[in-house]
């Protein structure tokens, strides 16, 4: 399977200050979004997620590495061709109407003149603002906004979909019609990358995930994969005539376990691993990466 | 795959014309430009009342006032909307979606420069219309070559705005408004700048002046406005050249400011 998306030790250093400070923002991250995978990208705030999606979309310069869509370096626009993207927080020209402002883009995305008008207006029901669409931005709410945003990213038909934290702060509503448009993408063979800090969401969507803490990829696969490296406990479920008990037991106990089980005169009906959730295996990799988040943020200080 | 990737010169002059026709939509949209064109057309009508004041040939002093008046808002508004061209859009993060398109920066500075001289084009032609109604109304038409005088501000006006642009690219606006005036105001006194520099004995200070006076853009070539008032006819020639002066110039200056624009990261 091709890749989407692929990096090679792509870094991005900060220089701050007079003393022009190093702060580097992202290490070494090697990345693989397959084509067609719904792609989640997660970490906590500051962990370079944004650093990363800005520099795939050419909007800073890497100080390392290389990084390529669709086999095309990101230095040429046109990797960017058949690439859609929506920035955390968008901010859009308050003077253009929801249908002119996707007309704009439309034009700087190729979109032949013929396609255009039946385009736009087909986006702007599907993200349910039709009604709107000779309303200037400016008067726009954060919702509506989110959603022109996605109808802009949409609007030239694109193969990949770039989301920055598309549902941070949104309603559940508008959490939902999120959801409802990358799940429908998806479905539709489309590769979906996006950046979320809220890990039900990437659970719910994603058929793979990066972990990046600090800078640095902590872990990337499927996410049954990525899960089941985690095993926490091994859940024993164990009958005696009538009896049914469960037993809960550490990884590397659990043969010990099943042999102590049968020799009291049970049998053993399953043996289920007990995973990590997304967010105990987040919480872990934060917690591992301290000294080196914090190491960064001494050379801040 | 949904399509091949677009080149060759119909879908780059597309994406030029998207991003300058949102320049220019922008512009007069804003209501700040309307109360600057409000205020140049007090200022054209209070020039009828220099008649009435005014020492010597009095029609003169008006067209004089007129022309002059036009040319001072004509700037004003190339540095107003131009300081702001690029330094907006890092501002308001638009920048995020538009650099995130697959074109190349140098077109989207293109874009927005051409948007911005469309505006201006727009703006000297509204002011002389009606400069041409008040004079007309109290004068009779104007002559011919006011309407060269006003061609060449134009030609001022695009290496103004390049500059204008050029300082958008890294300075905020307030910075950005103050390294555009001081060209405006060091280019309309570059011919002085040469003669202050040949009226020295010092061979250092005639060759630093007159290297300075080769590197300034000499604004004043573009001011034949005084013609205009007296009727005296402008060589073509001299037409030529500055027409060729202001290209060359402005090429350079957006050249430079497609560099700096490419190297820029968007935090």
């Amino acid at each position: 399977m091709s890749s989407a998306i692929r990096t090679e030790r792509l870094s991005k250093t900060y220089y701050s200050g007079f003393f022009r400070f190093k702060y580097p923002a992202l290490i070494d991250l090697d990345l693989d979004v397959p084509e067609g995978s719904s792609f989640g990208f997660v970490g906590p705030n500051g962990a370079g997620k944004t650093t990363t999606i800005k520099t795939l979309m050419g909007l800073q310069r890497p100080t390392g590495g290389g990084a390529w869509i669709h086999g095309v370096p990101i230095a040429d626009p046109s990797s960017r061709l058949r690439v859609g993207f929506l920035p955390e927080r968008p901010y859009f020209y308050e003077h253009l109407s929801a249908a002119e402002f996707l007309d704009f883009y439309a034009r700087l995305g190729d979109v032949p003149a013929a396609e255009r008008s039946g385009r736009i207006q087909k986006l702007l029901d599907r993200v349910d603002l039709a009604r709107f669409r000779d309303v200037p931005l400016g008067k726009f709410s954060k919702g509506m906004l989110q959603r022109a945003g996605l109808a802009q990213a949409l609007v030239a038909d694109p193969d990949l979909l770039v989301l920055d934290e598309p549902m941070s702060g949104l309603d559940p509503i508008g959490r939902a019609l999120v959801r409802d448009l990358i799940i429908e993408e998806r479905d539709a063979g489309k590769t979906v990358f996006f950046s979320s800090h809220i890990l039900a969401d990437i659970e719910a969507i994603c058929d793979r995930v990066a972990m990046v803490v600090g800078g640095k990829l902590r872990g990337q696969g499927r996410v049954s994969e990525l899960l089941s490296g985690a095993v926490e406990s091994v859940e024993l479920t164990l009958r005696k005539g009538e009896k049914v008990e469960r037993r809960r037991v550490a990884p590397g106990l659990s043969d010990a376990a099943i042999a102590s089980a049968q020799s009291e005169g049970y049998s053993v009906v399953s043996v289920h691993p007990q995973s990590k959730s997304l967010e105990q295996l987040l919480l872990d990799e934060v917690e591992r990466a301290k000294p080196v988040v914090t190491k960064h943020l001494g050379v801040l200080n | 795959m949904s399509r091949p990737a677009a080149s060759g010169i119909g879908p780059v002059a597309t994406r030029i014309y998207a991003v300058a026709s949102n320049t220019f939509r922008e512009a007069v949209r804003d209501k700040v430009l309307y109360s600057i064109l409000f205020f140049a057309a007090i200022l054209l009508l209070a020039s009828l009342g220099m008649r009435e004041v005014a020492l010597g040939d009095r029609d003169k002093v008006v067209r004089g006032v007129g022309l002059g008046g036009i040319s001072v808002i004509g700037a004003i508004i190339a540095v107003f909307l131009g300081v702001g061209l690029v330094w907006k859009e890092i501002e308001r993060k638009t920048i995020y979606t538009l650099a995130s398109k697959p074109l190349p920066r140098w077109q989207i500075l293109l874009g927005k420069y051409l948007g911005l001289w469309i505006t201006l084009a727009v703006e000297v032609a509204i002011l002389t219309g009606l400069y041409t109604v008040i004079i007309g109304y109290q004068q009779g038409m104007p002559w011919a070559g006011v309407y060269l005088s006003m061609a060449m501000l134009m030609l001022e006006l695009t290496l103004v705005t390049a500059f204008a642009t050029l300082f958008s690219t890294f300075a905020s606006p307030t910075s950005a408004s103050a390294y555009t005036l001081c060209v405006y105001v060091i280019g309309h006194f570059a011919d002085d700048l040469y003669r202050f520099g040949q009226a020295s004995d010092d061979a250092g200070f005639r060759a630093l002046t007159m290297g300075l006076y080769r590197i300034v853009p000499n604004l004043g070539m573009f001011n034949v406005r005084t013609e205009a008032v007296h009727h005296v006819v402008v060589p073509g020639s001299e037409v030529l050249w500055a027409t060729a002066y202001a290209l060359g110039y402005t090429t350079v200056v957006l050249g430079i400011a497609m560099m700096v624009f490419e190297r820029r990261d968007f935090k």
